[in-house]
């Protein structure tokens, strides 16, 4: 709790319309133009690997192009995701050292093409990141690992991070908290595209039942009991004689769909430098039933979050029937109101958010 | 992820011995070439021999097992591979059962199990037609 509610800045990652992307039904230029003109900015995050034909290798004329464009649109870029590939060579895992130069190069495309986050993930370790930092001084770009399922606020490797972060004291390292780590719900919609591929009532009920089990026990602590999940999942496919299913359920049911409370953000709310928005689709009554949005934005307000929301909606993995774009307005609208009901308001002008992003990034944590 | 869009519909060739069908991404980022584990294709059944496979991505032809190397070319998500492979088509207008599995490695999920390799099969009917030099359509 601190004196002053926070006013996060509403904003989406084109990661929401993958699906379109990959249809070819709008290349980049024409998603960063719809949502200028749809309003789901100021915030603009983009994945690198996703969008830049060639990243992190881009030349002058085309870093240029984009921020021309993003410009003329009035959008504010926020974060630019970048991969911690250390698979690249999968029958030969990077070192640790050979990570931090393969993430440098990304840091250096982030900074070139205004993006004052880089968010990293969870494949850097507390000492990789101390390493890095002298690199996210030279770009002067924040570095945001991403906390997400099947991990969480209060898992080993995150507090692991958070207490070097402490140590070493530097505005320019800390958290993306994404929503998929905090779900309340196995996603609806999920549920019904396995209906629709041929699983059985009972299949589901046992999916949603093993699901709330997990709920109720809280969220894994360790990698260990994360692989026991894992197992269960893949187990209860079997068992109801849909194995095709278990990878599926088991990824889904862990990975997308964590457990954690809500409360489990204030473990390291002083470090969220950005959050993912994550959710998985809106229902009849305008709601998101199975991401608790409007606790996860009173949390956010109360704690006194200015930075940037990226609404990121994942349900297109699954759901071909509806639009995302239909999708992410209706999510907007829901963060707007609780918001509102928290006693504050997002950040929706271009100028406001330019200017409250500075400052979010500039202050030092508070330990 | 979208195993659906795999094969490209309408986009089989045929040139005497060999046949070649135009493959999209089934993931939402770009993989370089050593990603790509293991890539099945056949028509009306019969399968094309592994050997016999190759790997057209960004105007670079490669056969597969020269792809594991390979972390330069990449495979963005909305461009087209061809694979193409010793597969005898019959000639004329009829319909063919076309089926493309792929196994991809994604590098930055490693578990406990190593790392994570999805597997996606798609499959359409299309005519074929005679090639004319085939081409991934990308830039």
């Amino acid at each position: 709790m601190t004196d002053t509610l926070g006013t996060p800045i509403q904003g989406v990652t084109l990661y929401s319309f993958t699906r379109p992307f990959h249809a070819r039904e709008y290349d980049l230029e024409g998603l960063i133009r719809k949502t200028a003109v749809e309003g789901f900015g100021p915030g603009l995050e983009i994945i690198g690997f996703s969008s830049f034909r060639g990243f992190p290798d881009l030349d002058d004329a085309y870093v240029d192009w984009f921020k021309d464009l993003v410009s003329e649109v009035d959008l504010v870029p926020t974060s630019l995701a970048i991969n911690g590939d250390w698979a690249l060579r999968p029958d030969r895992l990077m070192n640790q050292d050979e990570l931090i130069t393969y993430m440098t190069r990304q840091i250096e495309a982030a900074a070139r093409l205004g993006f004052p986050i880089a968010r990293v993930q969870i494949s850097l370790t507390p000492d990789s990141m101390e390493a890095l930092l002298p690199v996210a001084e030279r770009y002067g770009v924040t570095l945001a690992l991403e906390v997400h399922a099947h991990q969480h606020g209060r898992h080993e490797l995150i507090l692991a991070l958070r207490d070097r972060y402490e140590r070493l004291g530097s505005p320019l390292l800390g958290f993306t908290a994404d929503w998929g780590a905090t779900v309340s719900g196995f996603a609806p919609s999920l549920l019904e595209a396995y209906r629709r591929r041929g699983a059985s009532e009972e299949l589901l009920q046992a999916v949603t039942d093993l699901w709330n089990q997990t709920y109720a026990e809280g969220p894994p602590l360790t990698e260990k009991a994360h692989g026991d999940r894992l197992g269960a999942f893949i187990g209860l496919a079997h068992r109801y004689g849909r194995p095709d299913l278990g990878i599926d359920f088991a990824i889904n049911g862990t990975g997308l769909f964590g457990p954690a409370p809500v409360d489990t953000w204030r473990e390291i709310a002083p470090w969220i430098r950005h959050c993912h928005g994550k959710f998985f689709g809106i229902d009849e009554s305008g709601e998101e039933p199975s991401v608790p949005v409007r606790e996860l934005i009173a949390l956010l307000v109360d704690i006194g979050y200015t930075g940037a929301i990226s609404s990121e909606y994942e349900g297109w993995h699954w759901n071909y029937w509806q639009s995302p774009f239909d999708i992410i307005r209706g999510e907007q609208a829901v963060q707007r109101s609780a918001a509102s009901d928290a006693g504050s308001r997002m950040v929706t002008t271009s100028d406001e958010a330019c200017h409250q992003l500075r400052q979010h990034l500039r202050q030092p944590v508070r330990g | 992820m979208i195993p659906d869009r795999i094969i490209e519909a309408g986009t089989l060739t045929r040139d005497g011995e060999r046949a070649a069908v135009e493959v999209r991404l089934p993931w939402y980022r770009a993989l370089p070439g050593s990603c790509i584990s293991e890539v099945a294709f056949s028509v009306d059944g019969v399968a094309a021999t592994p050997e016999s496979l190759r790997w057209t991505m960004n105007g670079r032809t490669f056969r597969l097992d020269e792809l594991t190397d390979e972390v330069d070319e990449w495979w963005f998500p909305a461009d087209s591979v061809l694979v193409e492979g010793d597969v005898n088509v019959a000639a004329g207008e009829q319909e063919h059962r076309v089926d493309v599995e792929l196994k991809l490695f994604i590098p930055y999920i490693v578990t406990a199990h190593g790392v994570l390799r999805i597997e996606e099969h798609d499959t359409k009917t299309m005519p074929a037609t005679a090639s004319t030099t085939a081409k991934a359509s990308q830039p």
